[in-house]
């Protein structure tokens, strides 16, 4: 058996060797011409003339495109693939982001006004610098929480409101009467913190022209190559089968790299004017602009407990930030991810939330790790710990009494979700001794008589993963079919490649994935090679997001692998004269059961391809395809705890402790999965303590373009991660497993600031708004001691 | 972006460095990089003209002088950082060094470069007036003598003129006194928020000289002279240090950022010069 094993991951040895190969890697036989782009400065401004004439007679200049010449050729926008839906049932207000500005109104920093395409990178850089653009400069709110203020200018005036949507989910009656008569009420306002993925390889894409064959080629760093082809039917109208996307090795996309960005489709654009491939290669700078960025809520919560700390119900009111425009998959945070798992770990009769999408003028939002999840977890949990610490219950007890106990599942949430399994007392009772939970709050008042200031924070929570079912996914708003799908090709020889329409950028599929397939098809796991990425090659995919690539394409793998199993053992019984039911399969060999009688599954690949002698009703060839739509989403579960220090003089955090129990189902490889949790969790650290896409509130200029202003953390400032894991199986696909991706940025940032706000309780501290850095933490304390006097 | 065009020179020798300085008025001399080709590939600055330095074989040492240290410009962060004779006779030096920068970036960069850059929040300008090291600037036209206290002029401005290239940094022997840095950033090995570097000097139990040296809370590195008074003349004891700890706080006018605004980094200056003093008062031999 593969599956469980802690294989060493097969892709590693052409990634440590820097042998990888990215969009930016890829040769051609023509030459590769370089795009480089004119971007607004400013938040919002009209463009009021662009001129390009000194720009286009630069040395090495092939085009300098426009807005206009973008309309002139009749060229459009991509549409959402989870168009938004206003309560109401009435269309929500909908600007998706333009590939370039093409009406004269620039609405958020960064926005591409003209593209130069030259000869190299250089000389596009250069007559980039060269094209004048004319702005006139008008108001701007990059703000959430000032939205939908009465004076604040409106981002797209047509619509005479910021106001994208309202949705409401939810017992409303039963949550305004549970608060009502609760005990206690705890009130709280968070906003969560705008961040970006900053993934280590920055977008990419080169674009590719054939006019003989009248086929197109886009190298795009994307994790989805198959929904790429969906978008270019929109904004270069190009029909699917004409259009061939490859996404060759791709460093890192956290859902970031989803979508259909302005320039993905511009250097398409470029290739087909200037009859010439073009490539484009993002700069860290450009990346940290205009990747989409993540969260950016702004909620106000209260939560209502009877007098043994039991939660009564829980009512939300959030505006949820769009930026500018709608990126492609950000309602799917709003309207599938985000409410639905308002409930975390907790048993909450009543809960109701309302979500107000908003535009401000700043980079679109979409989904990134997690999505929609930590925030949230966050919002829960920073009640709960405000709620603990005000009745004076210990913050694990009152979540021990509130947890879902195991014989409730499959678990309804007041939300209509169903959790399928399950044991959060059982993760408790992990984490709780995995971190020596009772020392450590003896520890804290120890600490606390000697002056230093130290906290401890706690999450726990569900996740859901792996959509979809179709259907399920479809009601939540999708036009996307979230399934997935794989071919299992065995070759002549017994070799096998696999094909699937999931996409590994860092994720290790190569590995797991084939530890799958050998486990069923009874292979050594060195025969199987694996093909992802490539449109031409895989039959069709919906892609790697959201923690479900595993419980789709993985289950695409499984069943297609079964199939070929099922057809080789008729042909082998055809050939051994036995009946399919008395073979086994295993070390690539069929045996008759009960005897030493064997034949080789390369004899049998060999023969379905070659022999004419064959059951009758068996068609030639071992090769099969599945198109995998799961039962259900899975529900991966965890409780995160940590130890954080807080330097009384400096205010500086030391997170000191962090452990994490993760309930994930069946592991495929326990070291692959260690590697997404501990990725997960210093980026969701990274939120908690460093990490935001700030704006100046007067002007709208970006203030985070470069590393040296937008922190993210480093290894030293993480401690060694302390997991463990609890196990009940997934119910929706045939391995019980659930997924893994997101654990760590979700539960993190609720547990961090559950644990600086229990170390400065006691100074009267009751929130500070993430990233908690020095100067946030030293205010809070100010405001605190400012009130008591 | 990546940086505009721009004519390359490489010197052999610091005559030739100082003749292309001459030469070239719109040239500007390339150290190890770290700074200048940054702002260069954000086109924040646009050089006509490079005079690369890095081949220079005789200006990267660290040697003995009198009883101090004189190094030449281009040492690299690193050798600076893991000298042992700079740990003996400077250690305020090393002390600094665990908050610059990281690992790759002290791999190229010089302390010469650092200084010349005079990054508002860069922590050796601090060290260097609080030891009150001596910079030695050439130009074609010879050679002459600047105070580190009188070398940082401004946000990225010294008073090294036009067609000079630092070539030595010299800081002079440390006798008896304390010393202590401590700092404050967002993460580790980033540019500060507050910066203190204290130097002293006690005699018979009372403080004789101070330096409370301020980085990251104005235009330019600077001495906090109300904070330095509180000192001198008597014995640090617990008031003297709280005294000193207020008056550096009254002493600076900090800027707000999108990573600290004033009156965090105001306190944060009184909390980083409580703690520099005391521990460099413990130090005094
Ligand atoms: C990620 C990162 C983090 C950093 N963190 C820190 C930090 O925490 N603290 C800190 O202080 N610095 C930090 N730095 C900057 C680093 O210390 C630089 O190396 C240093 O500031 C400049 O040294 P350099 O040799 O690289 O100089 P260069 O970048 O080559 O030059 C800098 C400037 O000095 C001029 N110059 C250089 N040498 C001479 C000379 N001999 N005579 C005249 N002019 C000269 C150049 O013309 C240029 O204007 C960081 C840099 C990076 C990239």
């Amino acid at each position: 058996m593969y599956v469980g094993q802690a294989i060493r991951r097969r892709e590693d040895e052409r990634f440590l060797r820097g042998r990888g190969r990215f969009v930016e890697d890829i040769t051609l036989d023509q030459p590769i011409a370089h795009a480089a782009f004119v971007r607004s400065p400013h938040a919002h401004a009209a463009v009021t003339r662009v001129d390009t004439a000194q720009a286009a007679a630069m040395p090495g200049v092939l085009a300098v495109l426009t807005g206009a010449d973008w309309t002139a050729a009749g060229h459009g926008e991509a549409e959402g693939v989870w168009p938004v839906k206003d309560m109401s049932g009435a269309e929500s207000r909908t600007a998706y982001r333009p590939l370039i500005c093409v009406d004269g109104v620039i609405r958020c920093v960064g926005e591409i006004v003209a593209m130069v395409v030259a000869e190299d990178r250089h000389q596009a850089l250069d007559a980039a610098e060269a094209v004048e653009v004319t702005y006139e400069e008008k108001p701007a709110n990059t703000v959430t929480a000032r939205a939908l203020d009465p004076d604040t200018p409106l981002v797209h005036p047509g619509f005479g409101t910021n106001e994208v949507m309202v949705t409401e989910h939810g017992l409303k009656a039963e949550t305004e009467a549970a608060l009502a008569n609760a005990h206690h009420v705890t009130e709280v306002v968070v906003p969560t913190n705008r961040v970006t993925a900053a993934s280590m390889e920055p977008r990419a894409y080169l674009g590719h022209y054939d006019r003989v064959n009248d086929r197109y080629t886009v190298w795009t760093t994307n994790q989805a190559p198959h929904i790429v082809r969906r978008y270019f039917t929109k904004s270069l109208h190009i029909p699917e089968h004409k259009l061939r996307v490859i996404a060759p090795d791709v460093g890192g996309g956290f859902g970031m790299k989803l979508y259909h960005y302005p320039e993905e489709g511009l250097v398409l654009w470029g290739a087909i004017v200037c009859d010439r491939p073009v490539r484009w290669v993002g700069t860290r700078s450009e990346c940290l602009l205009g990747d989409t960025h993540a969260r950016d809520h702004y909620t106000v919560g209260r939560m209502g407990f009877d007098e043994n700390g039991k939660i009564l119900g829980v009512k939300f009111e959030t505006l949820a930030a769009f930026g500018a425009y709608e990126s492609q998959w950000q309602a799917s945070i709003t309207n599938a991810y985000h409410f639905t798992m308002l409930s975390c770990a907790y048993d909450i009769p009543a809960i109701h939330t309302t979500v107000r999408a908003v535009y401000t003028n700043a980079t679109p939002v979409d989904a990134y790790r997690g999505a929609g999840r930590p925030e949230a977890v966050y919002q829960v949990e920073r009640m709960i710990e405000n709620g603990a610490q005000e009745m004076g219950i210990d913050p694990l007890e009152l979540r021990a009494r509130n947890l879902i106990p195991p014989e409730k599942f499959p678990y309804q949430t007041a939300l209509g979700i169903s959790y399928d399994s399950g044991d959060p007392p059982a993760l408790m009772e992990k984490t709780k001794a995995l971190a020596d939970y009772d020392a450590l709050r003896d520890e804290q008042a120890k600490l606390r008589a000697e002056g230093q200031w130290m906290g401890i924070g706690i999450s726990a929570f569900f996740d859901m993963a792996g959509a979809g079912p179709v259907k399920m996914m479809n009601d939540l708003g999708a036009k996307v079919g979230c399934y997935d799908v794989a071919s299992v090709r065995v070759h002549p020889d017994g070799r096998i490649t696999v094909f699937a329409g999931s996409h590994s950028h860092g994720q290790g599929h190569e590995t797991t994935w084939s530890q799958i397939a050998a486990d069923r098809l009874g292979c050594d796991i060195d025969h199987i090679d694996l093909v992802e990425g490539d449109t031409d090659r895989v039959p069709m995919g919906i892609g790697t997001w959201g923690s479900r690539s595993l419980s789709t394409a993985g289950m695409a793998v499984y069943t297609a692998a079964d199939r070929v199993v099922a057809k080789a053992k008729r042909l082998a019984a055809h050939m051994m004269e036995c009946a399919p039911e008395d073979l086994d399969l295993a070390d690539g060999e069929f045996t008759v059961k009960g005897t030493d009688r064997k034949l080789s599954f390369a004899a049998v690949a060999n023969a379905s391809y070659h022999s004419g002698d064959r059951p009758p009703d068996l068609e030639i060839g071992l090769e099969e395809t599945s198109f995998f739509d799961p039962a259900d989403c899975t529900y991966p579960s965890a409780i995160h705890l940590c130890v954080v220090m807080v330097d009384p003089e400096t205010c500086a955090v030391t997170l000191r402790n962090y452990w994490a129990v993760d309930d994930v189902g069946t592991v495929i490889n326990p070291m692959v999965l260690h590697g997404q949790v501990h990725g997960g969790l210093v980026q969701g650290i990274g939120q908690a303590l460093m990490e935001e896409c700030a704006y100046d509130a007067e002007s709208g200029q970006y203030l985070s373009g470069t590393f040296m202003d937008y922190a993210i953390p480093h290894a030293e400032d993480v401690p060694s991660f302390g997991l463990d894991a609890h196990f009940t199986r997934a119910l929706g696909n045939p391995l019980g497993a659930k997924g893994a991706g997101e654990s760590g940025t979700i539960g993190a940032p609720a547990c961090i600031c559950n644990g600086v706000t229990d170390a400065l309780w006691h100074l009267g501290v009751r929130q500070i708004t993430q990233p908690m850095t020095p100067r946030k933490i030293w205010r809070a304390i100010e405001d605190a001691k400012r009130a008591s006097h | 972006m990546k940086p505009a065009r721009f004519r390359y020179l490489r010197a052999e020798s610091v005559d030739d460095a100082l003749q292309a300085l001459a030469d070239n008025p719109d040239a500007q001399i390339l150290a190890g990089g770290q700074s200048l080709i940054a702002m260069m590939n954000l086109r924040l600055v646009k050089p006509a003209c490079l005079i690369d330095i890095n081949r220079i074989w005789n200006i990267g040492y660290i040697d003995e002088e009198g009883d101090g240290v004189a190094i030449g410009t281009l040492a690299r962060h690193n050798d600076v950082k893991h000298s042992p004779l700079i740990r003996e006779r400077c250690p305020l030096l090393t002390e600094a060094y665990e908050s610059i920068a990281h690992h790759t970036v002290r791999n190229r960069g010089t302390l010469g470069g650092n200084l010349c850059h005079a990054d508002p929040s860069s922590e050796a300008p601090a060290v260097m007036i609080a030891v009150g090291a001596t910079l030695e600037l050439m130009s074609v036209h010879g050679k002459r003598e600047v105070g580190a206290e009188d070398f940082f002029l401004g946000t990225y401005e010294t008073a090294r003129r036009q067609g000079e290239m630092l070539t030595e940094i010299r800081i002079p022997g440390r006798g008896a006194d304390g010393w202590a840095f401590a700092e404050i950033s967002n993460r580790h090995g980033d540019f500060a928020i507050a910066v203190i570097a204290t130097t002293l000097r006690l005699a018979n139990g009372r403080c004789e000289v101070a330096r409370v040296v301020a980085s990251g809370v104005g235009e330019h590195a600077a001495r906090l002279k109300p904070a330095e008074d509180a000192l001198i003349g008597r014995p640090i004891d617990d008031a003297r240090i709280d005294a000193a700890a207020a008056a550096a706080a009254g002493a600076v006018d900090p800027h707000s950022d999108s990573h600290a605004d004033a009156a965090y980094r105001r306190d944060a200056i009184a909390a980083l010069t409580r703690r520099t003093v005391s521990r460099a008062a413990e130090r005094c031999g």
